[in-house]
């Protein structure tokens, strides 16, 4: 049970895709202009991504290795085609913002990239809360990115004005570049907050992880915090 | 920072003789600074306080940026080196006169963070940072940046909307001296064209801005606005219009030989200017925007890599 929770809980910010996990980026920069295009992309993608990755997992056996990746994407395609025909249904509105990235779920890199790396060797209730966790762990980060880019760049957060009509929308955001912008900064912000929690747990950073430090100062600030506590707190003198 | 470990544990600096030049980043700016003057002191004739309210705006916003942003990242700030204080005036120089407040400072900001500390600051830029500020203020308020419509109040025209929208009979009035002396609408500093290239000619004289990207520059401008002109003069302007209206002085000698965006050696050099030249009048020919100097130069300065890959060969290298 314990590792069920992890498996559930590593999607959501240990392993977060796409801002940790960098795939899936394709969707990421093109429906995150508002929040309700993130939130609605993210339920598609946590739809595919659990069932998909428990199809996967229950026959990862039969599934001979040379012809694993075919059969993972017929799978993904038809679950794919199930969501765009619910979604023609029941949130046509949605259905037409999306457009062609409905579509396109199903080579995200994200649902190769779970029935690969975890699916594929996994049994099916482990597989589950992988991808509920990593679907959920995409949707938030879909929404928080849209929801960034869409009240700068519109002035509205899920469609509700945020600022008075004198605002003028920062178009920027909403735009092609503004997405590889604001995700490059949400990225460096993500491993200027790694670099933090390693510093302060007082763990060693992971010897692949490349913090850039030229650019980044939380080491610094940390042993500067440090050192201050130390000043301020003079370890009880034995004796 | 990160080069200079690499310098450290690279290159023992050995015992004398030694002897620094004089030459520090500080004075080469406060020199960028003085050749900026006499385009500033035009504009603030021609556009009166707005002019000064835009340029002060963006220059302080630059700085203060620089240092925020520098605290933010725990290095030591180089607020008195005044490099940013010349990438808020240029930027300044691409606006138009009478900009909003709140439209200058966050171009301004944009510049120093976008530009140049997601690099890692002054010299690790791969692309023009005044550039930057300006590509994305006329992304998102195209209205605010259209030169013509901030500028109403004064009864003359700018030339490249003019014949963007109009064609070349719009133009055909406006005689190149009048261009050269900035009597037309234009930019706040870039249209004083006279006056930036003054400035462009004491850096070069001082030896701070080498002749090789400014004069390929204006020649691929040259050549190719000649070219589009011999196929219809009726359709495309004259290629001495193209040399003196909108920013294209601006752009040939101090947005292309922006130090850390511009490729080193000779041959690299020319090719960029020539590219950037021939580039910036397509844009203009065929692009939505009536100004395309400082998109040429940021999609030139992502070539840069790739032309600096023309290297010269060592003595006896193969």
């Amino acid at each position: 049970m314990a590792s069920l929770v992890q498996e559930f809980t590593k999607g959501l910010w240990k392993e977060i895709p796409p801002f940790r996990l960098v795939l899936g980026l394709c969707p990421t920069l093109a429906v995150s202009n508002t929040a309700n295009n993130g939130l609605g992309m993210g339920a598609a993608v946590i739809f595919v991504l659990a069932l998909s990755n428990v199809i996967i997992s229950l026959v990862r056996n039969i599934i001979p290795k040379k012809v694993r990746i075919a059969c993972f994407i017929a799978i993904a395609a038809s679950l794919v085609v199930a969501v765009e025909m619910l979604m023609q249904a029941f949130a046509y509105p949605l259905y037409e913002q999306l457009g062609i990235f409905v579509p396109l779920i199903v080579v995200n890199c994200i649902i190769l990239g779970r029935a690969e790396a975890f699916a594929g060797k996994n049994p099916p209730l482990a597989s589950l809360a992988d991808g509920l966790g990593m679907g959920i762990g995409f949707t938030i980060s879909l929404t928080f990115l849209g929801a960034i880019r869409e009240s700068f760049g519109s002035g509205t957060l899920f469609g509700v004005p945020l600022f008075g009509p004198d605002f003028h929308p920062f178009t920027f955001m909403v735009q092609a570049p503004g997405a590889f912008v604001c995700l490059g900064l949400i990225l460096a912000g993500m491993n200027f907050l790694n670099v933090w929690q390693a510093k302060r747990k007082g763990v060693d950073l992971d010897p692949n992880f490349d913090a850039g430090c030229s650019g980044c100062g939380a080491c610094k600030m940390m042993d500067k915090i440090a050192a201050q506590q130390k000043l301020e707190r003079p370890e009880p003198s034995k004796g | 920072m990160a080069s200079q470990e690499i310098s450290k544990s690279m290159y023992t600096v050995t015992s004398a003789p030694l002897w620094h030049c004089g030459k520090t980043l500080q004075k080469t700016m406060l020199h960028t600074l003085l050749a900026l003057l006499p385009a500033a002191a035009m504009a603030v004739y021609r556009f009166g306080y707005d002019a000064v309210e835009v340029m002060a705006w963006a220059g302080l916003a630059a700085v203060i940026t620089e240092a925020a942003v520098q605290k933010l990242m725990d290095q030591a700030p180089t607020s008195d080196d005044f490099s940013a204080l010349v990438d808020g005036l240029l930027f300044a120089f691409l606006l138009p006169a009478t900009a909003p407040w709140w439209m200058v400072i966050v171009g301004a900001a944009l510049t120093i963070i976008l530009g140049r500390m997601v690099f890692g600051g002054y010299g690790g830029s791969p692309v023009c940072a005044p550039a930057v500020g300006w590509a994305v203020l006329s992304i998102s308020w195209p209205d605010f940046m259209d030169l013509n419509g901030m500028l109403l109040n004064w009864d003359l025209v700018e030339p490249l909307s003019e014949l963007k929208y109009f064609g070349t009979a719009a133009i055909a009035d406006i005689k190149p001296v009048s261009l050269l002396l900035g009597e037309n609408l234009g930019a706040l500093g870039a249209s004083q064209g006279l006056m930036i290239l003054i400035g462009g000619l004491y850096l070069l004289g001082r030896g701070q801005l080498r002749w090789f990207i400014p004069v390929s520059f204006l020649v691929g401008v040259f050549l190719t606005a000649l070219l589009y002109n011999l196929i219809d003069p009726q359709l495309y302007a004259s290629p001495v219009f193209h040399l003196l209206s909108g920013s294209t002085l601006m752009a040939a000698f101090f947005l292309m030989p922006y130090s850390s965006s511009s490729p080193v050696w000779r041959v690299p050099m020319l090719i960029y200017g020539l590219l950037g030249g021939a580039l910036m009048i397509i844009i203009r020919t065929y692009g939505v925007y009536p100004d395309g100097a400082p998109f040429a130069v940021l999609l030139l300065n992502l070539c840069t890599p790739l032309i600096d890959l023309i290297q010269p060969k060592p003595f006896g290298g193969r």
